[in-house]
């Protein structure tokens, strides 16, 4: 566990120390800070707003951040070479491969952390509406880059970083749109062998529209416990998945 | 003396990422390297070295044969805690200074905190690197990062200490230091297995070596034993030139003119004849010694040989 924890921390330091990292979010938040108002007197309708765009605009830039961040810990080590000081002391591959993920998943709870804070600090400055629902919008849009993150340290670890980005592009939309799509087919009524198909899809897939709570977070009453309880069930099954299948990848990989 | 590491029948291939074909990089290579001796793995550019040590780190598996290191299995995680491996080309996270990425190794590898500093001042020293610098790794000159990875390759004072080219990027000072280390590391008890192409150096360091060619042991055996050439002498006179000296050929094999003096390589048999050609002639007698040829001929000699 030692391991792990070094590992994390590490990632954590040198992910903090990437300029793109503060690009993302310094235009995250200016998109957020320059948000037009609607052109509505009413301040309940105004914050409502402003609560929804926010969460949005926060579950974009978690899938982007999750992205940059999980394509870039095993393919840069492997390429810099860097992997070799760090498996040749007495660290195991699944030590390494844990310790990597765990320092990704944090790395991404801080960042979103502080854009929970800073929104909400935002609305007040604007509005003087204090809206600490947000925390709730910023938890799911979490969930959600957890599972884009665990994806794409699944296809890196043997794909190119190119084609990782590629793939959880790819993965996001397909997670997004694909399932509604599917879902519609399913009603519809398909038979035989499609229908088979696209139950198994339905369900291989995860729907990632589950942790798009931004109008109930703008509405200001969020959802309730048990569906957070779900979702966040939901998020580990994936997760655990893809790590799963990815440290199998890993194990047996020649550095 | 008991074996610090073997392989025996190791086979190992390479997928190409796209085409699937197998390129195979080592083939039936088997060693011995024997507890305190210092090891040598020579063998031209893509002969297997580098892919070799990484087997025993277990960083590559093998796809046949086997073999221990330090009396556990290869790559095995506590075999790794009683060894220290300094990488071809060693790279480093560039964001950290030489103390703050000694303390992150050395946390994996199992130290706490006062050792390490302890022991970072030590090898700092050791390895002529300065203290408490400010300089990140990113800034290091090629031979300061090589520096740095053997210091941090010595961190959990390893039993085994393997090394891929260490004298690598290293302007003959640093050959020099570095050589000095080895042979210190020796002293201290340690096995010392590494690979390299500067056959100086391995002459002067090694006491055993293995030659390996396209993936396959060509030769191995203790130095000595390898580079003298039994039945011949070399025969060593002052006084002489060249062209006087020729008078010798035959019965001598041939005639060399170094440094004002003359080196006679001669049929052991023949000694005695070429002593006495040689007064007659003038010369004045200086030495006589088994002929021993230079690492660089016998790995010359092996790796043509090998391609015709
Ligand atoms: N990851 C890899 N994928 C495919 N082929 C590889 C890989 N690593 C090494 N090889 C091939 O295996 C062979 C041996 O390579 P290796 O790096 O072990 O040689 P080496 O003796 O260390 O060479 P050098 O002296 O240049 O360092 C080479 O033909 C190389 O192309
Ligand atoms: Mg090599």
């Amino acid at each position: 566990m030692r391991n792990v924890i070094f590992l994390a921390i590490n990632v954590i330091r040198d992910s903090f120390r990437k300029k793109i990292f503060y690009v993302v979010f310094i235009f995250g938040l200016a998109m957020l800070a320059l948000s037009p108002l609607l052109p509505s007197f009413e301040l309940g309708l105004q914050a409502q707003f402003l609560r929804d765009v926010s969460i949005s605009l926060t579950s974009l830039f978690g899938a982007v951040l999750a992205v940059i961040v999980a394509v870039g810990q095993l393919p840069v080590e492997i390429e810099k070479k860097t992997i070799y000081n760090i498996l040749s002391k007495p660290v195991s591959r699944l030590q390494y491969f844990a310790g990597k993920f765990l320092g990704v998943v944090s790395t991404l709870a801080i960042i979103l952390l502080v854009m929970g804070i800073e929104i909400i600090i935002l609305i007040y400055l604007r509005l003087k509406v204090f809206s600490p629902i947000v925390f709730e919008g910023v938890l799911m849009v979490f969930l959600e880059s957890c599972i884009i993150a665990s994806f794409c340290y699944l296809m890196t670890t043997f794909a190119s970083i190119p084609v990782g980005v590629l793939a959880a592009i790819f993965f996001y939309v397909l997670c997004h749109v694909k399932t509604g799509y599917l879902h519609g087919k399913l009603i519809e009524g398909v038979s035989g062998a499609w229908r088979v198909l696209t139950w198994s899809l339905y369900y291989i897939i995860p729907n990632l529209e589950n942790y798009n709570i931004s109008q109930q977070v703008g509405y200001g009453h969020g959802v309730p416990g048990g569906y957070t309880v779900r979702v966040l069930l939901y998020a580990l099954l994936f997760v655990g998945l893809f790590i799963f299948i990815g440290y199998a990848v890993f194990r047996r990989k020649d550095l | 003396m008991a074996s610090a590491v073997s392989l025996e029948n190791i086979r190992k291939t390479y997928k190409s990422h796209m085409l699937r074909i197998k390129r195979t990089a080592i083939e039936n290579l088997s060693l011995d390297v024997r507890e305190n001796e210092i090891f040598g793995l020579l063998g031209p550019n893509g002969a297997g070295k580098t892919t070799t040590l990484k087997i025993i780190l277990g960083l590559v598996a093998p796809n046949s044969g086997t073999g221990h290191v330090l009396g556990k299995p290869l790559g095995s995680k506590s075999a790794r805690s009683r060894i220290g491996f300094l990488p071809e080309q060693p790279y480093f996270y560039g964001f950290m200074t030489a103390e703050k990425a000694l303390m992150f190794y050395g946390h994996l590898a199992g130290l706490d905190a006062n050792t390490i500093r302890k022991r970072s001042e030590e090898l700092l020293n050791l390895v002529g690197l300065p203290q408490g610098s400010h300089l990140t790794l990113e800034k290091y000159s090629k031979g300061m990062l090589q520096r740095f990875g053997i210091a941090q390759a010595l961190l959990n004072d390893p039993d085994l200490i393997i090394m891929d080219e260490p004298s690598s990027g290293l302007d003959p000072v640093g050959q020099k230091e570095i050589r000095d280390i080895i042979i210190s590391l020796k002293d201290l008890g340690k096995t010392v297995f590494l690979s390299s192409h500067q056959l100086s150096e391995v002459e002067s360091v090694c006491d055993s070596v293995s030659i390996i060619n396209r993936g396959t042991t060509v030769r191995q055996g203790y130095l000595d034993d390898l580079l003298e050439v039994k039945g011949v002498s070399l025969i060593t006179f002052a006084g002489a030139n060249e062209r006087a000296a020729e008078a010798l050929v035959p019965p001598a094999k041939r005639v060399r003119e170094e440094n004002g003096r003359i080196s006679v390589e001669v049929d052991s048999e023949k000694i005695y004849e070429i002593i006495s050609m040689g007064r007659d002639l003038g010369f004045e007698l200086q030495s006589v010694t088994p002929f021993r040829k230079s690492l660089e001929d016998l790995f010359i000699e092996i790796v043509r040989g090998e391609k015709i």
